[in-house]
């Protein structure tokens, strides 16, 4: 049964929760089909959180779930301290959000569709129709019908439509589908420079190299479930690295270093003699490395730490908790 | 799950937005705000295939019809007869006006009720955190406030014409007769031209006049020369009477026969307008508005249900135009109370006497007697089968729209 965190003395915190989105134990089912399982989620204010996760995953469906689009089964959620479904009027009047694709009535003009969403909301948001046109770069294409408009513009759209209401917190799902380099590129910097004004925006995505680039903390989501969360860098300062090395007989490097504590990780690639060292591995045996070649008369080039991606991260998390199951 | 702790880029002390007027903007009420109705008004407003049609049927046909008349009576008047007059009147209020304003607001309302949902703004909609019930509400007079005035323009139109491009002579049974007559006045006019009334007035009388002048008719109708013959064809049963005698008639008796044909048709003359009254037309508006706001809210409401609009409208349509019908008029003992909650019988049980047999039935010409080709119903059932339908489909459209996912 679903429970709201209103019992638990939300009073005294409502709208001033550290967390823009707080998830225990959220769950939805369709039938025998659990979309999501158990979600507990922390999003911090004031960041830029990518909700990451293979098609299916369960991001859309938890992001339905939140903004009450459809009910959970089971689980306690607030949205920017506000517990919801209870308060959930009250968090979403703060709030923005774009759920799967942008889709708006193709017979009025950009304008008018915010007019219409403007309307439903407090009366400062008619004022802000054409700043939110301006700021997705649709001032000038606002008179045309939304028939005429690409996929790009249209998610150009959804994201004004969000900031109509002023929003301390937006949830974007997918917003750089239908986007080419150049508007992805804006789609970036416009999260960014939002975030930077202190409001919080939640990214859904399955596009990691976007997220990586635009995102501080993610959380990773895997059949329903969240298997990690949290800042990127830390994430990844977690996750094996490998270094490269370039040097006059990559061969001979090789038999050298196979002799030692690293040399099960010891390969030779293309790019030249690659040492795959654990996470958490100290710099100092990468000076170590660099002492023994030298010793042993080689002319080294080149030694450069490789971390891993957040794509190549994400597939060695998602494959181990594929494989443990 | 692993949980590290998130570096917050100013989260510690985030810019709080400011969120003017959010906190007291009564959102989650249910009293939808003038914006939400004028901006839903206009997104109605803005589907020019729906708005043209609406008008093509509501406006366009009625004005087509009477202007084709008014140049045909204009170019060849004794061919063509005036455009307006009573007669139009009913045949556009029961031919068009009636059921294509019901079809049209039904068509609106499902539009209405289920757009939202099949073109995706209903998420972005809930998403601004407004009351569901209030968004559903916000349909109603928008919806109304267009369907309406439609049917009050194009209605007008037919008032106007029927009034002002009306006959100034009442035709009654192929005879110019001045309009307005008393009995006394129709009997006397009668006795000037007896042998109009004599030709081609109906005999609506029995035998039960004094035998004197009943024994003279047959005299009479040998004597008056019209042009199919002898009277006009109409079969004068007479008790007892004998075989009709083959004398001349003098004036008199063609006059007193004339004068008592008349008599016998002035209650039905006394039903004939050249055009409508004031105040037939204002209830007549009435009824047909009354209809149209039927058709528009049971439409909003079972599109809302459905969500979808093509099947909404079918369904609208199958109401109005077969089940209404047939359970208007058959009566079946076992069933009489469901064919009483349709609301289209109730709806026709309110229509306007002196209309004339709009719907098959309704007040009549003479008040309520036309109501007997409709299952029987009485006037407060009727009002209240309409209430329940107008309350119970908003509430069954508003409750699907409030449980529904996005």
């Amino acid at each position: 049964m679903l429970t709201t965190t209103a019992d638990k003395d939300t009073a005294s915190r409502e709208g001033e929760s550290q967390w823009a989105v707080e998830t225990h134990g959220l769950t939805k089912r369709f039938k025998d089909n659990i979309a999501v399982d158990g979600v507990e989620l922390l999003v911090p204010r004031g960041c830029a959180f990518g909700y990451l996760g293979p098609n299916g995953a369960g991001k859309t469906t938890l992001i339905r779930v939140l903004l009450g689009l459809t009910h959970a089964d089971a689980g306690t959620m607030s949205l920017l301290g506000y517990p919801v479904p209870h308060q959930r009027d009250k968090a979403l009047a703060r709030m923005g959000a774009i759920v799967d694709e942008p889709r708006f009535h193709g017979h009025l003009t950009g304008r008018q569709n915010l007019q219409i969403l403007a309307a439903a909301r407090e009366v400062a948001a008619r004022t802000r129709i054409d700043a939110s046109l301006d700021r997705v770069g649709l001032i000038h294409r606002a008179d045309d019908k939304v028939s005429k408009y690409s996929m790009g513009m249209r998610q150009r759209l959804g994201v004004a439509a969000c900031l109509l209401g002023d929003p301390q917190l937006l949830i974007l799902d997918e917003p750089m589908n239908g986007l080419d380099p150049a508007g992805m590129l804006d789609m970036r910097e416009m999260i960014q420079s939002l975030v930077a004004e202190g409001r919080t925006v939640v990214l859904s995505s399955h596009l990691l190299d976007e997220v990586e680039r635009t995102c501080d903390a993610v959380a990773i989501v895997d059949r329903g479930k969240v298997i990690r969360q949290g800042a990127i860098s830390e994430l990844l300062a977690g996750s094996a690295f490998e270094l490269q090395i370039e040097c006059s007989t990559p061969d001979r490097a090789g038999a050298i270093l196979a002799g030692t504590q690293w040399g099960s990780g010891v390969r030779i690639d293309p790019n030249g003699l690659i040492v795959d060292l654990l996470a958490g591995t100290d710099r100092a045996v990468v000076a170590e490395i660099n002492r023994l070649l030298v010793e042993a008369g080689l002319s080294v080039y080149r030694l450069q730490e490789m971390h891993a991606s957040l794509e190549s991260w994400f597939l060695e998390v998602t494959t181990r908790l594929g494989e443990s199951q | 799950m692993t949980t590290s702790t998130v570096t917050e880029n100013s989260a510690s002390e985030p810019v709080p937005s400011k969120t003017d007027g959010a906190s007291n903007d009564h959102r989650g009420s249910w009293v939808p705000n003038g914006a939400m109705i004028s901006s839903r008004f206009m997104e109605l407003r803005k589907r020019s295939g729906l708005m043209i049609a609406l008008i093509v049927v509501t406006i366009g046909i009625p004005t087509i019809f009477l202007t084709i008349r008014l140049v045909a009576h204009a170019v060849a008047p004794h061919s063509y007869g005036p455009a307006g007059g009573y007669d139009i009147f009913i045949a556009l209020v029961a031919g068009v006006l009636y059921v294509f304003g019901f079809i049209v607001a039904a068509t609106l309302g499902c539009t209405a009720g289920s757009i939202d949902l099949t073109e995706g703004m209903f998420r972005h909609l809930v998403v601004t955190g407004r009351s569901r019930l209030a968004l559903y509400l916000a349909r109603i007079p928008a919806g109304l406030a267009i369907i309406v005035p439609l049917v009050a323009v194009g209605f007008t139109i037919v008032c106007a014409v029927c009034v002002f491009a009306a006959p100034t002579q009442l035709k009654y049974d192929g005879v110019n007769v001045p309009v307005n007559l008393s009995r006394v006045g129709l009997e006397n006019w009668a006795a000037n031209h007896a042998n109009e009334v004599i030709c081609n007035f109906n005999f609506n009388f029995g035998v039960n006049q004094s035998s004197a002048k009943a024994s003279s008719i047959p005299a009479v109708l040998n004597s008056v020369p019209c042009g199919n013959g002898p009277g006009h064809g109409g079969v004068i049963v007479t008790k007892g009477s004998g075989s009709p005698t083959q004398s001349k008639a003098t004036p008199a008796q063609i006059r007193e026969v004339a004068v008592m044909i008349a008599r016998g048709d002035y209650s039905d003359y006394a039903l004939q307008f050249l055009y409508p009254s004031n105040s037939l037309m204002i209830r007549t508006g009435l009824w047909i508005e009354l209809e149209a706001i039927v058709g528009f809210i049971v439409g909003l409401g079972l599109g809302s249900l459905l969500g979808q609009r093509t099947v909404a409208v079918v369904l609208m349509l199958v109401l109005e135009i077969v089940l209404t019908p047939i359970l208007s008029r058959v009566s079946i003992p076992h069933l009489i109370n469901l064919q009483r909650s349709v609301v289209g019988l109730a709806v026709a049980h309110l229509e306007p006497s002196g209309l004339g047999f709009v719907f098959g039935g309704g007040g009549g010409p003479g008040g309520n007697n036309g109501t007997s080709q409709l299952v029987p119903e009485s006037r407060a059932a009727a009002i209240c089968v309409i209430i329940a339908w107008l309350v119970g489909w908003t509430a069954l459209g508003a409750w699907r729209m409030m449980k529904r996912d996005a």
